[in-house]
């Protein structure tokens, strides 16, 4: 069995397109069962499209996503029950509270929890203290927090991880590197979304970088970085002599700014 | 690969808990789509020795079916969508219609209990009573009519995508309906106003419900009139979901 048939995530020339405009341009790339796997790119390069399709909230122009063997397209529900998302910016219903919001999941996953069950996902993420707490409530660590439980409460072969880490302290940041590389320790897989490329070196065992809807890059960060060690664009951007992660996603994708 | 994925009775189950949930944290603001409807009853009792009780009590129902379709749902469902709620039930294993059919399940609940409480308001306060049959078509009229202003909202939220714009515009629609309705069905505005409020949503849905709760009333107008009232339904509704994007 080839590495491709074995893969838990399959992404084969998706293109997503908004009226005229082509966000996605033919994205292709696999994620391995165990694999923390990086989409990386400026603002409005594609990856939240592609992540987006991804998740179902998107339809395709072109191409084929499959999810544990199961077509977003065509076996949506299944696809689904396979992945855990934390979308960017996730909201929950304001007036619910932790523990509700956790019931609420563990229902529509179908892992009905006991309520001595949901202390222990609160204890597990150190918020058995808020549990009565609204979402709204609590702090941006502990909302990622919840946030995570919920995407990982069946236990899903595929974490869809969109930029996890935005606006957390670093103790907060160190934690969620461990939880997902507590996720990749089951042998499940990660997709993750960051504009840190600290993030990317410290935690991805593969990555990829996109830019303008296509994937002009991907591999490990160390092969990356290796790969592109005497590229000039890359040499003019580096600081200090040392070639970094950053330096290589700056040389390849340019130093404008994007909007 | 063996996957299962949850059954639809443990998805509306979970999505019904959360929404019945919301809706009783939110029993403020339940209470004012409520209370305007009671107000009308209580009010309205000088009306019930001159256009009779079932009258009364239609007006009060149908003033809070619009509350309720239009305040309640519509503002829920334009609230939910901007913050991304929909969204993240959407990435889950449920089916679209499932989040929907919750939503709508509990704006029907809170009709029930706004007939029921209207019921009891006016044979406590203004002496109303009606035959057991009365109260039962009433309360079946009240859920088709119901069903009218949810499928506006619908249509609102459908077409509007800015909440604070879908606020403004149910609140306008509301005190439209409210005061044109009220007004014209007392033929205050007119004859020809009179006879256009007969035909519009406000006006079916009012006949529909007033010749229920009198059963042995019931003729070819209230026939036309719930025609009408299915009519608008289908058409709102078709065109809610047709426009309706989820974020």
């Amino acid at each position: 069995m080839s590495n491709q048939q074995r893969a838990i995530l399959e992404v084969d020339q998706l293109s997503v397109s908004y009226g005229s405009f082509q966000a996605v341009k033919g994205v292709s790339f696999a994620v391995q069962p165990g694999e923390i796997f990086g989409l990386l790119g400026p603002n409005g390069a594609g990856k939240t499209s592609t992540l987006s399709a991804i998740e179902g909230l998107v339809r395709p122009n072109g191409g084929q996503i499959t999810v544990a063997g199961f077509s977003i397209l065509e076996q949506p529900l299944y696809a689904k029950a396979n992945m855990g998302v934390q979308l960017q910016s996730t909201s929950f219903q304001a007036e619910l509270n932790v523990s509700e919001i956790i019931r609420l999941f563990s229902g529509i996953y179908g892992k009905e929890l006991s309520p001595a069950e949901v202390e222990e996902k609160l204890v597990e993420i150190n918020l058995q203290e808020s549990a009565t707490k609204r979402y709204g409530q609590l702090s941006g660590g502990q909302q990622q927090r919840v946030s995570l439980v919920i995407s990982t409460i069946h236990d899903p072969q595929l974490v869809l991880l969109d930029e996890p880490t935005t606006g957390l302290d670093p103790q907060s940041r160190r934690q969620l590197w461990d939880r997902i590389e507590g996720i990749k320790a089951k042998g499940h897989a990660v997709l993750l979304t960051t504009h840190s490329m600290e993030e990317a070196e410290a935690v991805c065992d593969r990555i990829a970088i996109i830019d303008h809807g296509r994937v002009i890059a991907i591999d490990t960060p160390e092969a990356l970085i290796a790969a592109h060690r005497n590229d000039p664009d890359v040499i003019s951007v580096s600081r200090k002599g040392k070639i970094t992660l950053e330096d290589v996603f700056i040389g390849l994708t340019g130093r404008a700014v994007r909007s | 690969m063996q996957t299962n994925i949850p059954q639809t009775s443990a998805v509306m189950t979970a999505l019904l808990r959360a929404d019945f949930t919301t809706l009783w944290r939110n029993r403020r603001s339940l209470r004012l789509v409520l209370l305007v409807p009671l107000v009308i009853v209580i009010s309205w009792k000088g009306l019930v020795k001159t256009m009779g009780g079932p009258y009364v009590i239609a007006g009060g129902i149908t003033i809070g079916l619009i509350s309720i379709g239009l305040l309640g749902y519509t503002n829920s469902i334009a609230r939910d969508r901007d913050k991304g709620v929909f969204q993240r039930l959407r990435v889950g294993p449920v089916a679209a219609w499932t989040i929907m059919c919750s939503r709508i399940l509990v704006q029907i609940a809170t009709i029930m209990v706004m007939t029921i409480a209207i019921f009891a308001v006016g044979s406590a306060v203004d002496k109303i009573t009606l035959s057991p049959m009365g109260y039962l078509m009433g309360f079946l009229a009240a859920i088709l009519g119901g069903a009218l202003y949810l499928s506006l909202g619908q249509l609102i939220v459908g077409l509007i995508k800015n909440p604070e714009t879908v606020n403004s515009t149910t609140r306008l629609v509301y005190f439209i309906f409210i005061m044109v309705g009220m007004l014209g069905n007392f033929g205050v505005l007119g004859e020809a106003v009179k006879e256009a409020v007969q035909w519009s949503p406000y006006g079916v849905v009012n006949r529909v419900i007033g010749t229920a709760l009198q059963p042995a009333t019931w003729n070819m107008q209230a026939t036309y009139a719930m025609l009408a009232t299915i009519g608008y339904t289908i058409v709102f509704a078709a065109a809610g979901i047709r426009f309706f994007k989820w974020n």
